[in-house]
């Protein structure tokens, strides 16, 4: 570690709390981070437990951190300093994960939102998913539920596909009722999960083509933690004619809110700190 | 935001007005005015006043309902009746709220009708609700105009003759009848006149969103500024009283240079000019209005403020033309312009009002409303270059309004105006 200053920068999503510790100077680098499922608690607590997680494993104290920056659902986080909207945030930690990035792919548990940047990082567009769950992370979850698979699961299930069967793409309901069919109908489990990964994935390439996406796409959220999820919009993206080599995903993605809440903690910091000397 | 909301006199004489109303429409038994149900958009307000008929909105009736947190209520009583949940809700909370009583707003009952007027047929469901309402009153004459959608983008003279022959030979003859007055040309040049003069009023107060900042918020406020002429008061002399202070009371926010007032105060600083399209959410208005004041939101102008009459255009009710001038009144009205129409109209507001985004909000029943309104966003937004917003929620069923889904797209929305107010600064 150099001699930077250390931020926290925290993402309160509606399925997970993400965090990361960082130190920031010309070289910025992820100290830690840490991904904690709310399970049906008080997101507020979820947030500070995870705080005290991190500073504990990395013996530090609060007073250690200069500023600490939430993002997502977490203006109710108590300690923090400041709040970032999800769409900066997302596209900063996607520039810092990859290089010349020009769009990224917000895909967490409500929805997903697809947002073109510029070479700095700034929002210059965005289109999202509709009020309905069948464009959702808590989508996969629930049919996975249904299937007694784990969510780390299906994304490994899903490359096992030989003919994946795809739901309704427009309903949560009517595909939650599709699938049930579908195992009824002896259907394989891989060929499900793929199919519900299909019916993500396009919701994701139809954003993306509204907002007339070229270049390099990196995928951030929960989702672009799973590996099927990733291939299935590579080869719809291919499909629609963008370069799928361009579709990134890193293994850090899932805590690029958090991570780019962080980066900005550090850089509103030492602006904080520059005007506070020049006055 | 100031503590306190001081009660301004306009605010006073709108309540006393319709405060007014319901008392009168409550003595219809001793008076012997008779009571006729019609709709807002194309309504025949003044024709009614003519008669000294009263009349009565069955949507206005839905969205106080909604706005008093009845209206859940009165939607499960319509669906245990029968209707499905694809139903337009005004319609089910209206027939909720018969079955029930029919108690109004100030908590007396409202006498049944004793005619129908349907004025404006843009809307299919309004057909259906009238068939409903049939039903319910038995032997209630009903009136009904076929009001020419403009297709083409205009109203050509043969359809203004069309609409006169039906307000000729079966609309005022029905009046007659219930009323047992016969139609008087004089009376209702008088009443056209003060309609006239309501509606230049209600132009300038609704172009005083001119100003930086805006004295108003056209859609929060707004639709409390066009309560007294959606209620049946245009033609009136109160009314014109009423929208001259209104008006009066805005010059003056205009010359303190002061923002609009929302439920919390004075709204302090103007971040964001928005134009909305679409009716609002009336079960949970306070927090759908919190949203945008707390984010330094004022909208500048909305197509809902409109639904009464589009007097944007230079629409004036013309008491030398009277019964022309009512039906292209209802010809006129929002929602039976084209698409075409519609875009124009908010791109020109958009412009004029110096708008820094433009928002739908899509209303899961109202199909009069919400069918194209994807289209009129993707193609003002493509050509205005303007950021774009898209929330659902519905009128009075209090079921489909989620708030933090609309509370998240919000903040994409004001974060996208953000980055591009950085920008263009």
């Amino acid at each position: 570690m150099d001699n930077g200053i250390i931020t926290i920068g925290i993402d309160v999503g509606s399925s997970y709390v993400k965090t990361v510790l960082l130190s920031y100077s010309e070289n910025i680098e992820i100290l830690d981070h840490h991904i904690e499922k709310i399970r049906k608690r008080n997101p507020a607590i979820v947030a500070e437990e995870s705080i005290n997680f991190l500073l504990d494993k990395n013996n530090l104290v609060y007073e250690d951190i200069v500023y600490l920056a939430s993002t997502g659902e977490g203006e109710m986080v108590e300690r923090k300093k400041g709040h970032f909207y999800s769409m900066t945030t997302h596209a900063r930690g996607a520039t810092f994960l990859f290089n010349n990035v020009d769009f990224v792919v917000d895909m967490g548990a409500l929805y997903v939102k697809a947002i073109k940047i510029d070479k700095v990082g700034r929002v210059l567009d965005y289109k999202m998913t509709g009020q309905c769950a069948s464009g959702s992370g808590q989508f996969i979850e629930n049919i996975s539920r249904y299937l007694g698979l784990a969510i780390s699961e299906v994304g490994e299930m899903s490359l096992k596909s030989k003919a994946p069967e795809t739901p309704s793409g427009i309903c949560a309901v009517l595909a939650e009722t599709d699938v049930i069919n579908m195992v009824s109908r002896g259907i394989s489990t891989p060929d499900i999960v793929k199919g519900i990964h299909i019916s993500v994935a396009n919701r994701v390439i139809k954003l993306l083509n509204s907002l007339k996406a070229d270049g390099t796409i990196v995928l951030t959220g929960g989702m672009a933690s799973n590996i099927g999820m990733v291939q299935t919009v590579k080869e719809l993206a291919e499909k629609a004619g963008l370069n799928p080599d361009n579709i990134k995903a890193h293994p850090n993605s899932i805590v690029a809110g958090a991570l780019g809440a962080a980066i900005w903690a550090g850089f509103r910091y030492n602006k904080l700190n520059a005007k506070a000397l020049s006055n | 935001m100031s503590d306190t909301v001081k009660k301004e006199k306009s605010m006073i004489l709108q309540k006393e007005m319709i405060g007014g109303l319901f008392k009168e429409l409550g003595n219809t038994k001793e008076s012997g005015k008779k009571v006729v149900y019609t709709f807002v958009p194309g309504n025949l307000s003044e024709l009614i006043r003519s008669f000294d008929m009263l009349p009565v909105y069955p949507e206005i009736n839905a969205l106080q309902s909604g706005m008093r947190k009845m209206s859940g209520d009165y939607i499960k009583e319509a669906e245990k009746w029968g209707h499905s949940e694809d139903v337009c809700t005004y319609v089910k909370c209206d027939i909720g709220m018969m079955l029930k009583g029919n108690i109004g707003p100030t908590g007396e009952k409202i006498p049944d009708p004793d005619l129908l007027l349907l004025s404006y047929t843009g809307c299919f469901t309004f057909l259906k609700w009238f068939e409903n309402l049939e039903h319910l009153y038995p032997g209630v004459p009903v009136a009904l105009i076929h009001t020419p959608y403009q297709e083409n983008g205009e109203i050509t003279a043969e359809m203004t003759d069309y609409m006169v022959k039906q307000l000729k030979n079966d609309v005022i003859p029905k009046m007659e009848k219930v009323s047992g007055q016969k139609f008087d040309p004089d009376k209702l040049k008088t009443i056209l006149q003060h309609s006239a003069d309501t509606e230049d009023l209600i132009a300038k107060i609704f172009d005083t969103t001119k100003n930086v900042p805006s004295p108003i918020d056209a859609y929060f406020a707004g639709v409390y500024y066009i309560g007294p002429i959606n209620i049946g008061f245009r033609g009136t002399p109160e009314a014109t009283e009423y929208y001259k202070e209104l008006y009066k009371e805005i010059l003056e926010r205009v010359r303190l240079g002061l923002g609009p007032v929302t439920p919390e105060g004075e709204m302090e600083e103007e971040k964001y000019r928005l134009v909305v399209e679409g009716p609002p959410n009336w079960t949970s208005f306070r927090e759908f209005w919190k949203l945008f004041y707390d984010m330094g939101a004022v909208i500048v102008s909305s197509s809902y403020t409109r639904v009464g009459g589009v007097y944007k255009n230079g629409f004036r009710h013309d008491p030398d033309r009277l019964l022309e001038s009512l039906s292209e009144y209802c010809m006129g009205c929002y929602t039976n312009l084209n698409l075409n129409q519609r875009v124009d109209l908010l791109g020109e507001e958009i412009q004029e009002y110096k708008a820094d985004g433009f928002l739908v909000n899509s209303i899961k029943s109202c199909n009069s409303f919400s069918a194209g309104q994807l289209l009129i966003m993707r193609t003002l937004e493509d050509k205005l270059e303007i950021p774009v917003g898209f929330i659902e929620s519905d009128l009075v069923d209090p079921r489909y309004f989620s708030y933090s889904n609309i509370k998240n797209r919000l903040e994409s929305f004001f974060q996208m105006l953000e980055q591009r107010k950085i920008m263009v600064d």
